[in-house]
């Protein structure tokens, strides 16, 4: 299983560096599946129903749900494809997610490292922190939904290992999904039907 | 059930908004609009019912309030109320409304449900959750009036405070893994020795509620959101919503053992004074009136986290802040709502004279600017004091000056802006524009408000002061 955590680092590291939205939707979807596999073997050794419904959920929503919704969006939005500012910056941005990730892990070996001693329990502080990365550096707001669902991906990560029996998991996780979809669908029709755009361009008015 | 048993009070706390919500959605907006009246004054009756009694309740495994949960109750209620009750005024006013009048009132009354639900759970990840679905409820009430401006602010926000909630349960998830529960009635019962991973959850805590409650440098969303949603909403958003994202940190914070370690005492503090600061400087240079605000809100928010880190007297004073903070600042976004209504403008430049074009809505500005600056006699001084006070005794003479500044610098900001506003003249050939008069109507409830926020400052509210003491005790402050 920690091929598959590796493999949930490498989705991470290679959302930082793509520019293009339809191959970011299709690694988020392939991030949420690993970790569904990786809940489903969690489920099936520790013999938790919770766990189980819980990587339904993630494949179910995370996996096919919220990226066919996406697609949906590029479909109506053709130029949105790629987002330029990100297209100018691409290394700063692969080269911040791997100097971002070190850190990460090294805080998290310096912190909590005495109580989690496995090297994997660090994953999915590292994958918290380049969901942040990716909300914080990007402004296309389709890509700003892929670095949310990260996070949201972490999140579950790091429930099912940190804190085997955590309450009301499905419960979060599903109350996640359904505000990811609020977001995907809601927000962005709005924001289509008044703004006509998906890219941040308010700044100026909005600064006081 | 009967009167005397909370229990029946509890409920109904969560029935009103429920019901308010559901039913509000009558297609009908006088129908919608007075449900939606009724349900707010039925939760207020709720929440004073559950302040009156006093008593630390527990339903089942998730659901339980004490005395620092009926405080907070009666500031959510309250603000509930007063915007519900203000926003007939605003909606007609509101030329091309995104939502309708039903959406708007059944919007309104989810948005105090999750506060409210966030308050008498005692459960730390259904309290996230609640938290949570503030975000969902509010985000479309902030698009009400269909600007591009509105629609950016909104996904922000959304966007902003999600990533920051995301951080605190991360923070939960590390807790129960040291602790076992999350239910705070247990934690408080048999609090658990120091570990890092506890002290790793407070810190992210810190981060992921502060995002919420508007701590820099995770505050961005704040002024955006503030200053785009409609006047009543950004009552509550000042109001109640920071303060009740402080209210889940507090619950976090609470599980470290005393003496809490000087570590993470310095972290809270350093957010504290770092937003109080930053806050009152940035409210300086802004150009509209709401944005103003909502800089004002974060710098209250900043002086009540460092009551809370400094703790004793501090923590009492910290509540209070809080407290009379949420009726004064409602009550200024009332007054900035009127004007903005009337003018179309929240350019502070462009608006002036308000003495004689609007005296009764002018008046009440420069009431609830000085309330929420912490003049005297008002609430928000008494607070200021106090957390001056408890912080002068731990002997911290830069974290007392830090703080000072911060308080000076919002006063003289603030209320020398709402001056010009109020009290200043157009020159020359603009006079005539600006003498015409406007409509002053749903300013009662900004004096109503603004008369608690000084009436907890002059004297002894019944039930609601005691109450505010008996929360500070129970967190370990000190009451004088």
């Amino acid at each position: 299983m920690a091929l598959v955590g590796v493999g949930i680092l490498l989705t991470a590291l290679y959302l930082q560096a793509e520019s293009f939205v339809a191959p970011l939707i299709s690694t988020v979807a392939l991030q949420s599946l690993l970790l569904a596999v990786l809940l489903g073997w969690l489920a099936w050794t520790e013999h938790s129903v919770d766990l189980a419904v819980v990587a339904g959920v993630v494949v179910a929503i995370r996996g096919i749900g919220i990226p066919w919704v996406l697609r949906h969006q590029i479909r109506a939005f053709r130029w949105k494809m790629r987002e330029i500012h990100a297209a100018r910056r691409v290394t700063g941005h692969a080269l911040a997610a791997v100097a971002l990730a070190v850190i990460a892990w090294f805080v998290f070996e310096e912190t909590l490292g005495p109580v989690f001693p496995s090297p994997s329990y660090a994953l999915p502080f590292v994958l918290l922190v380049q969901g942040l990365l990716m909300l914080a550096t990007r402004s296309n707001t389709l890509v700003q939904v892929i670095g949310y669902l990260e996070e949201e991906n972490a999140i579950v990560y790091a429930a099912a290992i940190f804190a085997s029996g955590f309450p009301l998991l499905v419960e979060v996780v599903v109350f996640l999904d359904v505000l990811g979809v609020v977001l995907v669908g809601v927000i962005l029709s709005i924001q289509r039907d008044v703004t006509g755009t998906l890219e941040e361009g308010q700044e100026e008015t909005l600064s006081g | 059930m009967t009167p005397n048993d909370p229990t029946l009070w509890l409920f109904l706390v969560l029935f009103a908004p429920a019901a308010g919500s559901v039913l509000s959605l009558i297609p009908h907006s006088e129908v919608s609009e007075w449900v939606a009246r009724a349900a707010a004054l039925l939760t207020v009756v709720a929440a004073v019912a559950l302040l009156v009694t006093g008593a630390s309740v527990q339903w089942g495994s998730y659901l339980g309030i004490d005395q620092f949960s009926e405080v907070f109750l009666v500031m959510v209620a309250g603000i509930y109320a007063t915007s519900t009750w203000y926003s007939r005024r605003y909606l007609r006013s509101v030329l091309h409304p995104y939502l309708s009048t039903s959406t708007y009132y059944a919007l309104l009354s989810a948005f105090a449900l999750a506060m409210l639900a966030t308050l008498v759970v005692s459960d730390l990840g259904l309290m996230w959750i609640g938290l949570e679905a503030t975000t969902i409820a509010s985000a479309l009430l902030v698009v009400l009036e269909r600007k591009s401006t509105s629609v950016e602010a909104a996904w922000r926000y959304t966007i902003i405070a999600s990533a920051g909630l995301t951080i605190a349960l991360f923070a939960l998830i590390l807790l129960y893994g040291a602790t076992g529960t999350l239910n705070f009635f247990r934690l408080d019962a048999s609090p658990p020795s120091l570990s890092l991973p506890i002290e790793m959850a407070v810190a992210l805590a810190l981060v992921g509620y502060g995002t919420k409650a508007g701590l820099f440098p995770m505050h961005t969303w704040l002024p955006d959101a503030h200053s785009e949603a409609p006047s009543p909403v950004s009552a509550m958003f000042s109001g109640v919503l920071l303060p009740t994202a402080l209210y889940a940190f507090v619950r976090v914070y609470r599980v470290l053992p005393t003496p809490v370690p000087v570590a993470l005492t310095d972290l809270v503090l350093a957010f504290g004074v770092a937003t109080a600061l930053i806050a009152a400087f940035l409210l300086q240079r802004q150009r509209s009136f709401k944005r103003m605000l909502a800089y004002s809100s974060m710098e209250v928010m900043g002086l009540a986290v460092v009551g809370i880190a400094v703790g004793g007297i501090a923590l009492y004073g910290a509540l209070i802040l809080l407290v009379a903070h949420a009726f004064a600042k409602s009550a200024a976004f009332y007054c900035a709502g009127n004007v903005l209504q009337e003018t179309g403008t929240t350019r502070i430049d462009d608006v002036r004279d308000l003495r004689i074009r609007a005296p009764w809505t002018g008046a009440a500005w420069v009431l609830a600017g000085f309330g929420v600056t912490g003049a005297p006699p008002f609430g928000t001084f008494l607070g200021e004091l106090l957390i001056v006070t408890g912080t002068l005794a731990t002997g911290n003479i830069l974290l007392v000056t830090a703080i000072v500044v911060a308080i000076l610098v919002a006063f003289l900001g603030l209320n020398s802006q709402i001056g010009r506003m109020v009290f200043g003249s157009r020159p020359g050939g603009e006079r005539e524009v600006s003498q015409r008069p406007l409509s002053e109507r749903g300013v009662g409830f900004a004096y109503l408000n603004v008369g608690i926020a000084l009436a907890l400052g002059v004297v002894s509210l019944p039930y609601l002061t005691g109450a505010i003491k008996a929360a500070a005790a129970l967190l370990g402050g000190s009451v004088p």
